[in-house]
């Protein structure tokens, strides 16, 4: 280290991350562990409580300039966003090399030669990928489960024709368990993933020989060329000398298909021509996928806050009005439904209860905001003052006609701005259905933005979308309250 | 009409009601007059089901009410609405329905209650809200009517359910002495055409002018009962002396 300082040229230059990985002694990547053994997973015995072939593979690479890895974690598909913006110095998760990406960031040379993996449920009629061709039993088109924009997404899209339906997941093995639970055909993994996981889910096989074939490179930032370099060259080295073959036989993911890495010399070359569309051209090239990701949302939120409302205010009154038993049961209700994330939620639904992904979404939007409105509403009905309960029982109303005539009219307008407010709340939250492979407009929006490179532009559409949507929702609540409003001095004009 | 026999109601550890036996015969108008906490108030919604009474009996109009112990819950609400059938409520704060018109106010009961056509609720209502001088004003929101005039639409409104007594829970005690005289005179009106009513009042001169009888509250009992000529100049009672004396101090 200190003889590299002493080095260093004189000439007068901005410093850049290879100085600056060298100055602080430690080079961080980024990478998903969710769902990512074997390339990167949390091993609480490993060194750094991380392991993978991945980690294993930087902790050599750094160690060759005298630096240590530190892995950074993030959500997969918006890895090379957090790399653009400087937030990691190298991005390593199976990402694949395309012509694409590899304008946009500097990739090294492959590192690993990827196949494609078809798993399917034990016993089915599916044996390999050409027989997806074949008529699905019971009509329809096969439901293929994939981790959204992976190498797996990309190539059943473009295989599959209208027979393939491509399912998008968030994390790979939310793929594979969803098919172990039978609510799809099959899903094609990267190798690797595959190998590793088959033990983990003892209800899936792997099927047919591998399809497709592609490379994972390690992406820096475009300017930092020198960083590169230096990966790539530890890379060749490990190639040469075997370590890599020891490191990758040792996770089980070696196979002839990786004689193929010592035949390249460097980064692939980038074939000249155009660079792909940019700006608005790219965003009517697109404008159906975003529109259509805009209907789902505007499903999703339009069909799950009426009955959230309804639920939410049959709650209220029970847990105002009801015998004390009920209003316990109630309060458990609102307690556990607002005390655990909306996340998790969809996942019992989803995975556990076997709901189809648009039932589960709405019904897990529809029960999450329910507990909400409840206490909304509960509110509201606290806030009428007890003499109209009175007023209205002296007049030999029951209590259930008291609250529907007298009560309830007087507390929808003081709950109107509070319930539009968690409309709009719910409208964005939609997105957490991406889980459950509901593309949306935000689930859509990464997936174009990692396809395309156009995430300034994708992210500044579905913005534009979201406020499209949601303004009109606030023009409406203030519409009502002020109809209500009027409707409270209406008549009696002031003498 | 109304027969009230040992009546016994408490909140907690507080003794509100210990006992509180009196009758009011039909046509019969009878002032409640007492000290604040001394359960006139109490009293009056024990009588119309509002509040469950823990022992004694209210006969009204061949209905009885039981204290708790001896009436199901499940029967209360039936009881409770049949007994509001019987008797109307007028109440200190008014509480008419602050999201409907003074005729709609009116009509809620008729038309929900007693399943009146909508015109025939409308035909009572206009009838009714003359009665009290409110005619020009049918389609005011509360918020738009002074107090007095909130409190004869509320006397209207009781009176479309067509009851057979009406209780007044000091109806004129938020208001100005001006809104007071125009209440009064609405309820005098009424008692002139002989209904029957149980007033919880401060209004002495209209207990004196307008009651047949005067009950004397103290401490969670009738001390006192009697016409109001012999109550307000020969009280008998030490207490009812005290109250009547801070009433005129006052």
């Amino acid at each position: 280290m200190a003889l590299s300082v002493m080095s260093a040229p004189t000439i007068v230059r901005a410093e850049d991350s290879l100085d600056r990985i060298r100055r602080t002694g430690r080079l961080v990547y980024g990478s998903d562990m969710e769902g990512g053994a074997p390339y990167a997973y949390p091993d609480p015995s490993a060194t750094d409580g991380v392991a993978g072939f991945e980690v294993e593979l930087m902790r050599r690479l750094t160690s060759e300039i005298g630096v240590r890895a530190e892995l950074s974690q993030g959500q997969w598909d918006e890895l090379l966003e957090i790399l653009k913006i400087g937030r990691v110095d190298a991005v390593i998760n199976g990402y694949e090399w395309s012509e694409r990406r590899a304008r946009e960031y500097l990739a090294t040379r492959p590192y690993y030669v990827y196949q494609l993996q078809l798993m399917v449920q034990r016993g089915s009629r599916i044996r390999r990928w050409s027989d997806l061709n074949e008529p699905r039993p019971g009509g329809g088109p096969w439901r293929i489960g994939v981790l959204a924009s992976s190498a797996g997404d990309h190539f059943a899209a473009e295989q599959g024709g209208n027979h393939i339906q491509v399912v998008r997941f968030d994390g790979a093995t939310d793929a594979m368990l969803a098919v172990q639970n039978g609510q799809y055909d099959a899903t094609l993994q990267d190798m690797p993933a595959a190998r590793f996981y088959a033990g983990r889910y003892p209800g899936l096989e792997l099927v047919g020989p591998p399809e497709g074939r592609g490379y994972y490179v390690i992406f820096t930032r475009e300017s930092e060329r020198s960083l590169r370099d230096v990966l790539d060259r530890g890379i060749g080295k490990l190639i040469a000398s075997g370590e890599l073959r020891q490191l990758y036989d040792r996770f089980g993911i070696w196979n002839e298909a990786q004689e193929e890495l010592s035949g390249f010399d460097g980064p692939l070359p980038i074939a000249s021509g155009k660079s792909g569309r940019r700006g608005l051209g790219l965003l009517t090239e697109y404008a159906g996928p975003l529109l259509q990701a805009a209907f789902v949302t505007v499903v999703l939120s339009v069909g799950s806050m009426p009955i959230a409302m309804a639920i939410g205010l049959m709650v209220a009154i029970g847990r105002l009005y009801g015998p004390r038993l009920l209003n316990w049961l109630l309060t458990g209700y609102v307690e556990i439904l607002r005390g655990t994330p909306l996340m998790l939620q969809l996942f019992v639904l989803f995975y556990l209860l076997k709901l189809s992904p648009w039932v589960a979404g709405i019904a897990g939007l529809a029960i999450n905001y329910s507990a909400y409105e409840a206490e909304i509403y509960r509110a509201g009905l606290q806030a009428i003052p007890a003499g109209q309960m009175e007023a209205a029982l002296a007049l030999g109303m029951s209590k259930r006609l008291a609250l529907r005539r007298v009560i309830l009219p007087q507390a929808v307008r003081i709950v109107i701005p509070p319930v539009t407010n968690d409309f709009i709340a719910l409208f964005k939250d939609t997105s957490v259905c991406s889980v459950i492979t509901l593309v949306e407009l935000t689930k859509q929006y990464k997936i174009l933005a990692l396809s395309t490179g156009g995430t300034i532009e994708f992210a500044l559409a579905a913005a534009v979308l979201y406020l499209m949507m949601s303004v009109p929702l606030s023009w409406f609540s203030r519409w009502s309250e002020a109809r209500l409003a009027n409707a409270s001095v209406k008549g009696g004009s002031p003498e | 009409m109304i027969e009230v026999d040992g009546l016994r109601k408490r909140f907690g550890e507080a003794d509100v009601l210990r006992g509180v036996t009196l009758s009011v015969d039909r046509g019969e108008v009878a002032a409640i007059i007492g000290p604040s906490g001394s359960g006139k108030s109490t009293f009056l919604r024990c009588l119309n089901g509002l509040e469950r009474f823990d022992a004694g009996q209210v006969e009204i109009d061949g209905l009885v009410l039981r204290g708790r112990s001896e009436v199901a819950a499940s029967d209360w609400g039936r009881l409770h609405r049949e007994v509001c059938l019987r008797v109307g409520m007028v109440f200190q704060g008014f509480n008419l329905f602050p999201h409907r018109t003074a005729i709609e106010n009116v009509m809620e009961g008729p038309i929900y209650v007693l399943g009146l056509h909508r015109d025939a609720a409308d035909h009572r209502a206009r009838r009714l809200l003359d009665r009290v001088g409110m005619s020009d004003r049918l389609h005011s929101m509360p918020s738009e009517l002074s107090g007095g005039q909130q409190q004869r639409v509320a006397i209207a409104r009781a009176l479309a359910m067509e009851p057979r007594a009406i209780l007044f829970d000091e109806p004129t005690s938020a208001l100005d002495p001006r809104m007071t005289a125009e209440v009064l005179a609405v309820m005098s009106d009424l008692a002139s055409e002989g209904m029957t009513m149980i007033a919880v009042t401060h209004a002495m001169h209209f207990a004196r002018r307008v009651a047949h009888k005067v009950h004397v509250f103290g401490e969670g009992r009738v001390i006192e009962s009697g016409p109001p000529d012999r109550i307000f100049d020969d009280p008998r009672e030490e207490a009812t002396r005290i109250l009547l004396s801070s009433v005129e101090a006052a």
